[in-house]
């Protein structure tokens, strides 16, 4: 190959190359029409690592290119993925059919994938999201290569709950766990560090008509007011995490439709390793001391929901009617419990929640208002995230403003925030114990029994309610926002919104 | 002359190597763990076992005069190391993002200078006038608007409302070079509004102070047309100061740009520098700043080398 370059040549070659370019302008318009769908993502994400947790940007992302043996339908309802089938025997082993499936590579995926995913992850330096859960299987058997059965040192009704994460994608043996190699309805095309991530249809996929877009162009919107502009310019058609102030925008928007849920929630965390909040009448007292209607208007500009129990949805069939105010707002009720453990006059403390989110600090504004007229003197402390984190993650607080989703949309998801065995982490109150809550949990996971599972975690919320191992504040709606011609993608209920790039495989362009 | 350039240079290694130990500690300094903060997002709690196995890895258990140490060696061998979160080496990731931060400075600069340099001549030329009063009325309100707004407002306008252009974000230019245009044109007029207001005053300034020398009343006296003094003897002499001026407002901008990508989603040099501090990514920071404060110290060392060549007065007197 010649490197020299006269004007006759640079003249073809970019005569060439804009022949090119014009060719390749047509192909992508044609794609447009037939449908590459623009996502706009909150955040770029930090790894791709399929087990670790690094935020729903990544989720999402994740839930493109992987599938694990299980997920749910946008109804909430578990469904196979890699596994069509899945019982429980006698003994309390888990066996898992598998479906005809590929990996990306045109591999099939086999029994031994499973069984290595689950081996990989449950090492106790995998730093896999679910890594606690999984440390309790104790074997995993391949009879055969579409036959998955797992053992557990006791009987874990909520195994399947698992599998259904999306943080629990099943790996190809010996992959890389970042390589986004999976068996799910988009491959991986091109990634642009920073700026976006595109995919492409899997014509292997397992599903029949199966994905229904070309494609997808995951572009990264850090700034929410511009995700929102964007979405609005008709620069992207599905964007994610809808700023509370702009949803009644995008809802009055004719040409863009606004898909919400009540999932995420608000909640304080306590650091029971010192007086006053070692003492579950003082945390108590602080519930009641504060109305919710207030941080929903000001933190979530009327898009939140008083909560006032745990955090168990009145469409759950485990929401208990009768406890669900048992923390509603009183003063006078505050006032007394303050009397009662010692501290008529109240006292000072301080807060910690972050600047760097506008929802967490107006709750932490809000929340310091009613606390003083009981007279508890709260101080600010509202570093960037980072710090908080750090913070939260040392007990470096008295009391902490925190808003999160569990895990699914069974009780057991709330272990993650309420159960004080779990080792300290600022999504849950700093050095509290709560031996009676983290023994009930246990039952309920190897309870097998609908009713009897319902007596068990009515008990824990009855524990909860007395103890206070949190203190909730307010549910918060969680959106996505569509273009008017964006179909078969739905934000999925309650807790499961997070799961919401499941439906991403149905999604079409109008 | 060749002394003074030698010496002016040692003087710009030790400035770096400073801002690169400084910038160092202050990191170890802040609170934040990189470990902890990588398996904390997603409001999940971090396993105490696996933040200590990443801490590990990322080589933050050893002691900081060895993590120093360390890091400078691999300066010094061109190597930036790479990033914490995912492994890519910073110094491919800056030579990515440094040419589309520059492309947005020297396209606002020349957007700047286009306008600005004629706008402030007409108003020397109109010193005192009604047309000299609107434009250092304009000069001042763009000088003291913030990006953010001014940014917010053309995405509202040209994007929400009239749909000419797209909110944000980027193309490479060799995928699309219209859309990239397209991209790069709200940024750079943002960019360049304040810098419009700067070159304007400085134009202005410059010009009249021009028009009072003797060759150019020398120049009207022997009866050349106003035009062709103006464009002969006035403005060439007075964009002297304003180029100066330009030039140190350019070095500002490289590290200056984080409102203006980050509003307009151009994944840059400065948003880059945002996401690495807020993920205390060490590699990553020290690597950027390191890049920044090069670039300005080597710009001022063209500076003073330019000066000392004009007027070698300069070099003599160190």
């Amino acid at each position: 190959m010649t490197t020299k370059m006269n004007r006759r040549g640079f003249l073809a070659t970019t005569g060439a190359a804009a022949g090119t370019l014009g060719f390749l302008g047509t192909q992508a318009a044609l794609a447009q029409e037939g449908g590459t769908l623009r996502f706009g993502l909150s955040a770029y994400p930090p790894s791709f690592d399929i087990w670790t947790s690094n935020g729903t940007a990544a989720g999402t992302v994740k839930m493109m290119c992987h599938r694990g043996l299980l997920s749910y339908d946008k109804d909430g309802v578990m469904q196979g993925e890699l596994a069509q089938s899945w019982e429980v025997s006698e003994d309390g082993s888990w066996t898992f059919r598998l479906r005809d499936a590929l990996w990306h590579d045109g591999t099939p995926v086999t029994a031994e994938d499973v069984a290595w995913t689950v081996l990989e992850a449950q090492k106790s330096d995998s730093a896999a999201y679910l890594q606690g859960q999984l440390a309790s299987i104790t074997s995993v058997e391949t009879p055969d290569a579409k036959t998955v059965v797992m053992k557990t040192a006791e009987p874990q009704a909520v195994l399947p709950g698992w599998f259904a994460h999306y943080n629990m994608c099943i790996a190809k043996k010996g992959s890389e766990r970042d390589s986004l190699m999976g068996a799910g309805p988009f491959k991986l095309a091109s990634v642009d560090r920073g700026v976006s991530i595109s995919v492409t249809a899997n014509p292997d996929y397992y599903k029949e008509g199966l994905p229904r877009v070309a494609g997808i162009d995951a572009i990264v919107y850090a700034d929410e007011n511009l995700r929102i502009a964007a979405l609005e310019a008709g620069d992207v058609d599905v964007v994610e995490y809808v700023p509370w102030q702009a949803m009644a925008q995008v809802g009055g928007n004719d040409e863009l439709q606004l898909d919400t849920t009540f999932g995420p929630f608000m909640y304080l965390t306590f650091n029971a390793t010192k007086p006053p909040f070692d003492n579950p009448l003082v945390r108590r007292a602080i519930g009641h001391a504060i109305k919710r209607e207030d941080i929903a208007a000001a933190a979530f500009f009327e898009r939140g929901a008083p909560l006032e129990h745990l955090p168990i949805a009145d469409a759950s069939e485990f929401y208990n009617p009768e406890l669900a105010n048992e923390w509603s707002y009183d003063p006078e009720k505050a006032q007394a419990l303050l009397a009662e453990a010692g501290y008529p006059d109240g006292f000072d403390c301080t807060m910690l929640s972050t600047a760097q989110y506008g929802m967490h600090q107006s709750t932490a504004e809000v929340c310091q208002a009613y606390l003083s007229m009981i007279g508890v003197n709260v101080t600010l402390d509202l570093p960037e995230w980072s710090t908080r984190v750090k913070k939260g993650n040392e007990g470096t607080y008295d009391i902490a403003v925190m808003g999160t989703a569990a895990d699914n949309n069974d009780p057991d998801g709330l272990a993650n925030v309420v159960d004080g065995s779990l080792p300290n982490a600022f999504v849950r109150s700093y050095g509290l114990d709560t031996p009676e809550i983290s023994e009930l949990f246990a039952r309920g996971r190897a309870s097998f029994d609908a009713e009897e599972r319902k007596a068990i975690y009515k008990e824990l919320e009855q524990v909860a309610i007395e103890t206070a191992p949190i203190m909730g504040l307010c549910w918060r709606e969680q959106g996505y926002g569509l273009a008017g011609n964006v179909t078969g993608f739905s934000n999925m209920p309650g807790q499961l919104t997070f799961y919401s790039g499941f439906t991403l495989e149905s999604a079409m362009l109008g | 002359m060749l002394r003074y350039i030698a010496f002016r240079t040692l003087v710009a290694l030790f400035l770096v190597w400073i801002v690169v130990t400084i910038v160092f500690l202050l990191l170890h300094l802040i609170p934040g763990d990189p470990a902890e903060l990588l398996l904390s997002s997603g409001n999940v709690a971090a396993d105490p076992q696996a933040v200590a196995a990443l801490r590990e890895r990322m080589g933050l258990n050893a002691p900081l005069w060895q993590q120093y140490l360390d890091h400078m060696a691999g300066v010094l061998s061109g190597d930036l190391g790479a990033s914490f979160r995912d492994g890519a080496p910073v110094i491919e990731q800056i030579a990515l993002r440094l040419p589309r931060t520059l492309e947005v400075i020297v396209a606002a600069s020349l957007i700047a200078t286009g306008i600005g340099v004629p706008l402030g001549t007409y108003a020397a030329i109109r010193a005192d006038g009604r047309a000299d009063a609107a434009i250092s009325l304009f000069a001042s309100a763009a000088l003291s608007t913030p990006v953010f707004v001014v940014g917010s407002v053309v995405i509202l306008i040209f994007a929400q409302e009239l749909r000419w252009l797209p909110a944000g974000g980027f193309v490479p230019f060799s995928e699309d070079p219209l859309e990239h245009l397209k991209l790069l044109l709200l940024p750079a007029c943002t960019v360049a509004l304040s810098l419009l207001a700067v070159i304007t005053r400085m134009s202005r300034a410059s010009v009249l102070e021009v028009l009072q020398r003797d060759y150019v009343r020398t120049a009207r006296a022997k009866g050349l047309p106003v035009r062709a003094v103006l464009r002969r003897h006035v403005v060439r002499n007075a964009l002297i100061p304003v180029l100066t001026v330009l030039g140190l407002e350019m070095g500002t901008l490289i590290g200056g740009t984080v409102l203006v990508e980050f509003v307009f989603n151009w994944p840059g040099l400065s948003g880059y520098l945002v996401s690495a501090v807020d993920a205390r990514d060490y590699p990553e920071v020290v690597g950027i700043v390191m890049t920044i404060s090069v670039l300005f110290v080597l710009l001022n060392l063209v500076v003073d080398v330019l000066n000392a060549a004009l007027d070698p007065r300069i070099s003599l007197v160190r």
